[in-house]
């Protein structure tokens, strides 16, 4: 039961459908079975010695199934192109947790000094000791932009290249307006907001209230990418579906979605 | 009442010793291990479930509601929390499973029904740094409460519930025996419709 205000009434009208349940993928862990074909309709789990055991015609069946079926946006042309690419592929199509090349999108919200702030955890699994955990690879706030934004295309301000025969006595200068002094980095430098984070959980300043939304980012079958996000609505096609899906004709285009993706 | 909560105590503690000898030395989880230990699991969750109903249950005396929560904290790994989200807040709100279970018997309902649907997952179990194992059960729940001037509330939550296995020694009549004990964890509780 969600705790929630009691005089918060609603008629009570007929029970849900359980099938709907039994359709919906409830972990990301029924998403991977189903994607490998390794459950039955009711769940239940297929082993290697089972005949049926990631059997293509299972496969195919819920690969059917495992779009988000309201994202126009993924037309039935590139479903069935993917469809058959992973089916095509056999063993090497199928997902594997520990597989590496998939990592996880958390939006949450934090408190700086009291203030909500949105902030996206990029996270993925390790291997560590006995056994796996998931671990923050990268961290993105919006609150933490403003102070980076620089614009490379004037001259601004610098540091004149014989400032080393003055050891560098004009840092003073550089140093006297803090608003202009992300333009004495270097060009091709990128701020870590990863640091700045841990920086100020320790400091104190940073709590964490809540995680908003988690998606999954998969780069594991060659030439694909996917993104994975939960549907929690009526209906049957709910729980963790595909909901973003992009055919990678080269690695010039992976590189490219990971930059995106990443920030 | 208390002798349904007293069964599903012995039964558990016959349970844990029956599947402790299905075990062997090692460390890996074969699949026919992994179906033992997905029975402990669901037996837990279960017990937990039987748990909830009696707790939320309006005829159930304070004072055994107050067992029954001593009985159900029991099933869980300390510091385990729930956290709870609503179709209008996309929020988690944390609570400790005691303070639930207390805001459960505080409800301001007459009549409270808790039912469970016929419907389980169970996830594989991973391995922790630890060496510990960790699965998640998901069960789906409807609740419904009603005052008597007529107001009436109901919802359908998904429970995604932690489970950790470990592998334990006891000693018994002087032999050491090894079993996989199952505690519950973190509940990530959902409303999934209204």
């Amino acid at each position: 039961m969600v705790i929630t205000s009691p005089l918060v009434g609603q008629i009570v009208d007929d029970l849900e459908d359980e099938s709907k349940l039994y359709a919906q993928s409830k972990q990301v862990n029924q998403f991977f079975r189903r994607f490998n074909g390794e459950e039955d309709e009711k769940g239940k789990r297929y082993y290697p010695t089972d005949r049926q055991y990631q059997s293509p015609k299972l496969r195919k069946n819920y690969l059917g199934i495992l779009f988000d079926e309201s994202n126009s946006g993924i037309s039935s042309s590139l479903k069935t192109e993917f469809v058959k690419s992973v089916l095509d592929k056999g063993e090497s199509s199928i997902l594997n947790f520990h597989g590496g090349n998939w990592f996880s999108e958390v939006k949450a919200v934090f408190t700086m000094n009291g203030i909500s702030q949105p902030i996206t955890l990029y996270m993925e699994l390790e291997k560590d000791h006995l056994g796996y955990k998931w671990v923050i690879s990268k961290v993105h706030a919006d609150m933490l932009d403003p102070y980076f934004k620089r614009d490379t295309t004037k001259v601004g301000r610098f540091l004149h290249p014989l400032s080393h025969e003055l050891a560098f006595m004009n840092l003073r200068k550089a140093f006297e307006k803090p608003d202009s002094v992300s333009q004495f980095t270097k060009k091709r430098f990128t701020p870590d907001h990863l640091s700045i984070f841990l920086y100020e959980v320790k400091k104190g300043n940073l709590k964490f209230k809540s995680v908003e939304q988690v998606k999954f980012h998969f780069f594991q079958l060659d030439g694909w990418y996917f993104e994975l996000s939960q549907f929690n609505r009526p209906g049957y096609n709910t729980g963790w579906l595909i909901s973003n899906l992009v055919k990678l004709n080269t690695d010039a285009d992976k590189k490219l979605l990971m930059a995106y993706l990443y920030q | 009442m208390y002798n349904n909560y007293y069964k599903i105590g012995l039964s558990l503690v016959f349970t844990l010793v029956a599947t402790s000898l299905v075990f062997s030395q090692s460390g890996e989880i074969s699949p026919k291990r992994k179906q033992a230990i997905d029975s402990l699991a669901l037996e837990k969750v279960r017990d937990l479930s039987k748990y909830i109903s009696i707790i939320g249950n309006k005829k159930t005396a304070f004072s055994e509601a107050s067992r029954v929560m001593d009985r159900a904290e029991e099933l869980f790994a300390p510091d385990s929390e729930m956290g709870v989200s609503s179709l209008n807040s996309k929020e988690v709100k944390y609570y400790k499973v005691r303070k639930y279970f207390e805001h459960l018997i505080a409800l301001n309902y007459d009549r409270v029904t808790i039912q469970w649907y016929d419907i389980h997952y169970i996830s594989d179990l991973e391995r922790q740094p630890d060496g510990k194992y960790v699965g998640v059960v998901t069960i789906y729940q409807r609740f419904e409460g009603e005052s008597d001037d007529g107001l009436k509330y109901k919802d359908t939550t998904k429970k995604d519930i932690t489970i950790y296995v470990e592998r334990k020694k006891t000693q018994v009549s002087g032999r050491i025996i090894e079993f996989w004990d199952v505690l519950l964890g973190d509940i990530r509780v959902t409303e999934t419709s209204k």
